[in-house]
């Protein structure tokens, strides 16, 4: 099977178009962020907590809002998951002036107190407490009678039960009535009549909570920043010594700016929120769009060597075409797995994907129009100066840049 | 078959082998880690699900970032200090002291002030401070190298206490490291119970017992009994532990002059009283029991206040004169009781902690991670090979052998390795399939174009290969980089991203390159002509 058999399109004749499509979509981003005031940064960056729980009924996001203001903790965000069967919610909580207050810990008991029916203080929370806890109050009360045995050691067999009891209340989701203790495998009768006479199931299980400092959040924008600049910089090092020629370095840069810009300007009118698993997309996607110019800038400096005169714009296009087949097979088998992670890849990952999704897109799109482009605008640009001095050079005309001073170029490309 | 190509062809089976055997290795040698001490072994089933390092985020664990306030080990330093000089150059006549910051105090000179005396003192018990004369005080600063000497100390010390906190506490590999100046990052995997874990590193457990002077009462009634209200210098005031139902805060005045400290203590133990009620039993140090022993044989009748971190916990009539043993009561439940006899063991922290950072994941997410990694890396492996062999038949088929061995030697690499596998790097050992794939494409491409132009076969495979070598080397060094730089930037689960990524690039050179050259020559390579090839 063969998609693209010896190509011929002349790229480089919508060069211009493409610029101006490329500036659109950047322009596009930038007013987004501006009239959005501003990335949304997700607490990695700005700081405070965010709480995942899952409760065993479709929660009552109102009601659980309602609950949550008597913590006095300023404003406070509920969401449900997109997965509308998991009964998962996020609570975001922002940034607390005094540092060192444990906000999570605020949220989930004041949750606790405003959601649980008033109970026995001395029963056990079956979908709250850990291992550790759990062990231990099992050992206090020995169900099994293994204190007095010697060859037994009592605590780490409770731990064990108690990790088995946690195991399956992770697959189960939670526990909806003590009764569901009976389903633990590998636990002795005791122990689970026991855990039905002195247990009891709250209303949620903690799923993760998070909780950054402001100073945490200001590192982390300043590393991200330095990191994605820094990678930017290793890249135009990298392809400027490979090629000999700043020409390349700068187009090969100049798409990964494009790249960047594009793809976070779009994210922010998806509305997708910027924390570090979106940075380290970005940074792939750095990767992946060099990855992608440097492809076609081998193929211009294979064709450049050979004896035949070429104009430098006919030699990239025929690059462009000879590479075309591979840039867009390519782009299809990552975006194939791209897309399994979008869809499947759960909560986590799908910004992430998404991220990834629109940076193969523009990669692509970019190694074809902007990286090589510039690298022809580049020496054009250079060849009319050359000519301007010269009193007696024929009229430069207009775009695009017609044989003779590209060819030109090749000569100045030559003798570097 | 060339003797060159059975070199190769031994080659490539041995790396395979031998990365398999080393996964199920490392696989037996984690499993049975886990096992302990229970009976039986791990199966084989366990040591392959248990041969690569999970991150927190699909293990379920906790993740912080503490700050140390080394002022608070400055301040006691500047205490230390005052209290010295005040003893050691009694007979100086100093007059007031003033604390105007944490590394600095200024003494009083008078008249009667003896000069040498003081200074003497000073070069002999003060060796870290620096002082100056003027307006009538001696004001003392701390040395720049002193001070920065012990703030580091501080901070290794914070280290060192909760290290020996979470050992006690019975963590499985905690991670626990210093970083940067004043910061260090706790990772404890597999821990459910955060607030517990929190509390327990965070506990200053600075104990103090101190004889009572007055109380408990409110702060004004407790101030009233002073002249203008001031408390003097050898007192302090002390809230008590709150009452469970009552809301009025309860104060004592204590000596500031603690009769022990938590520094005396040889060890602790979680005790029931006779109601059923908890409390920590310690004991003391020779030294201590002196002391104790001293000070409660001397103030038998007056009350002694068990001061832990600030707070009052109890504050008991000395019947009679203690050595050895002291119990501390307070209205605890078993597993406060339990983790504060932890701590009285471990040592007090030289400073106070603050929380910068706080990550916990269930283990219900964690559990909830894996599958959908590993559904979606099955589905978008699936895809690229349908993909491969759709569009290059036969050539395809050696395009998802490379890229399954890759897996493989990735999977290996990074249990050898003992790299730590995050959800970032679910996708980027997907990720790199995604892109392995490009570099046996662009052979593909080239074998075809070569075709095109009218090559043999055998001639179209061998230039095909050189051709696309310099662009192979070149793509992947650029994903190189950019990883190398996310590697630097990234915590945690981007970091396992990085790793994943990195690992899985270098062996997709191998893999597309020297793997899918020699798959093509065993199938083409004997026979002599080669009429067409499928790709």
């Amino acid at each position: 099977m063969e998609f693209f058999r010896q190509t011929n399109i002349d790229f480089l004749k919508y060069k211009w178009w493409a610029i101006g499509a490329s500036w659109a979509l950047i322009a596009l981003g930038l007013v987004t962020i501006f009239v959005q005031k501003g990335l949304k940064f997700g607490i990695d960056f700005s700081g405070g907590t965010a709480i995942a729980v899952r409760f065993a009924e479709r929660p009552d996001v109102d009601h659980l809002r309602r609950v949550l203001d008597g913590a006095g903790l300023g404003e406070i965000g509920i969401q449900r998951y997109e997965e509308a069967d998991k009964n998962e919610v996020l609570i975001r909580v922002q940034q607390q002036k005094k540092e060192g207050r444990d906000v999570a810990g605020d949220v989930l008991r004041t949750l606790r107190q405003g959601l649980e029916s008033p109970t026995d203080p001395s029963k056990i929370d079956l979908n709250a407490e850990g291992k550790a806890t759990l062990g231990a109050r099992l050992a206090a009360a020995d169900p099994d009678k293994m204190a007095g045995r010697s060859d037994v050691n009592a605590a780490d067999y409770y731990t064990q039960a108690a990790e088995r009891v946690i195991a399956r209340r992770s697959s189960l989701g939670l526990f909806k009535s003590p009764a569901d203790v009976a389903s633990v495998d590998g636990v002795s009768a005791p122990v689970k009549t026991w855990l039905q006479a002195n247990g009891y199931t709250g209303p949620f299980v903690l799923l993760s909570a998070e909780n950054v400092g402001p100073q945490v959040g200001a590192d982390l924008q300043k590393k991200a920043l330095l990191a994605v600049i820094w990678s930017s910089i290793g890249m135009l090092a990298y392809v400027a010594f490979r090629f000999r020629s700043l020409p390349f370095g700068v187009g090969a840069v100049v798409a990964l700016v494009h790249d960047t810009l594009i793809t976070i300007g779009l994210l922010a009118l998806f509305g997708r929120e910027f924390n570090l698993v979106v940075v380290a997309a970005l940074l792939t996607l750095v990767g992946y769009s060099m990855n992608d110019t440097v492809v076609v800038y081998d193929r211009v400096r294979e064709n450049q060597k050979t004896p035949k005169k070429e104009a430098l714009e006919s030699v990239i296009n025929r690059s462009i075409n000879q590479t075309l087949s591979r840039t867009i097979l390519t782009a299809g088998a990552t975006m194939l797995v791209v897309l399994a992670l979008f869809f499947l890849g759960g909560e986590v990952l799908h910004t992430f994907a998404l991220t990834l999704i629109i940076g193969i897109v523009i990669g692509t799109y970019s190694s074809i129009y902007v990286a090589a482009p510039i690298v022809v605008i580049w020496k054009d640009f250079k060849n009319r100066r050359k000519l301007a001095v010269v009193p007696a050079a024929p009229p430069v005309p207009a775009t695009p840049a017609p044989a003779a001073p590209a060819q030109g170029s090749k000569k100045n490309s030559k003798r570097r | 078959m060339t003797k060159k190509l059975r070199w190769r062809v031994l080659l490539i089976v041995l790396v395979v082998l031998g990365a398999a055997a080393g996964y199920v290795l490392m696989g037996y040698g984690h499993a049975r880690k886990e096992w302990g001490t229970a009976p039986g072994g791990p199966s084989l089933k366990d040591a392959l699900k248990s041969a690569i390092k999970l991150g927190l985020d699909l293990r379920g664990g906790i993740h912080l970032v503490l700050q140390v306030n080394t002022a608070d080990a400055l301040k006691a330093e500047r205490d230390d200090a005052v209290e010295t000089l005040k003893n050691q150059a009694k007979d100086a006549g100093l007059g007031a002291v003033e604390l105007p910051t944490d590394t600095s105090f200024a003494v009083a000179v008078t008249a009667q002030t003896d000069a040498t005396k003081l200074e003497e003192a000073v070069k002999r018990y003060l060796p870290d401070w620096t002082y100056s004369t003027g307006g009538g005080k001696w004001t003392f600063a701390l040395k720049e190298p002193a001070r920065r000497q012990m703030e580091d100390n501080a901070v290794s010390q914070a280290v060192e206490t909760i290290r020996n906190r979470v050992d006690e506490f019975g963590v499985a590999e905690p991670l626990i490291a210093r970083e940067g100046a004043d910061r260090i990052l706790v990772q404890l995997p597999g821990i459910d119970d955060p607030k517990r874990v929190k509390d327990l590193i965070k506990n200053t457990a600075f104990l103090e017992l101190s004889l009572v002077e007055s109380g408990p009462a409110s702060e004004a009634a407790l101030k009233s009994a002073y002249p203008g209200g001031v408390i003097p210098p050898q007192f302090k005031l002390v809230e008590a532990k709150a009452e469970s139902g009552s809301r009025e805060k309860a104060f004592y005045i204590v000596r500031k002059q603690a009769v022990i400290t938590g520094r005396d203590l040889k060890n602790a133990r979680p005790t029931q009283g006779q109601f059923g009620s908890h409390s920590v039993t310690f004991f003391l140090t020779a030294s201590g029991s002196t002391k104790f022993g001293d000070a409660t044989g001397a103030n038998i009748g007056k009350r002694l206040a068990i001061v832990l971190d600030n707070r009052v916990q109890s504050a008991p009539s000395i019947k009679d004169r203690i050595t050895e043993t002291g119990v501390i009561e307070g209205s605890f439940s078993p597993e406060e009781a339990n983790d504060l006899a932890l701590v009285l063991r471990a040592g007090a922290l030289p400073a106070g902690l603050v929380y910068l950072e706080e990550r916990t994941v269930g283990p219900s997410l964690g559990l909830d991670s894996i599958k959908k990694g590993i559904t979606a890396s099955v589905a978008g492996a699936l895809l690229v090979f349908v993909a491969m062999l759709v569009y290059y038949r036969r050539a395809g088929l050696n395009a998802v052998v490379a890229l399954i061995l890759n897996a493989l030697l990735l999977a290996a690499a990074m249990s050898l390795f003992e790299a730590t596998l995050t959800l970032p790097g679910i996708a980027g050992f997907i990720l790199t399939i995604g892109m392995a794939v490009d570099s046996n494409v662009l052979v593909f491409e080239r074998i075809r174009e070569e075709l095109r132009n009218g090559r043999a076969p055998k001639a179209a495979i061998e230039n095909g290969f050189s051709k696309a070598f310099a662009t192979i080397v070149d793509t992947h060094a650029t994903t190189i980089i950019s990883a190398l730089f996310l590697l630097q930037f990234g915590t945690g689960p981007v970091k396992g991203f990085a790793v994943t990524l990195i690992i899985g690039l270098l062996i997709s050179m191998f893999t597309a390159v020297f793997v899918s050259h020699t798959i093509f020559e065993v199938e083409y390579g004997r026979r002599q002509h080669i009429d067409s090839i499928s790709i």
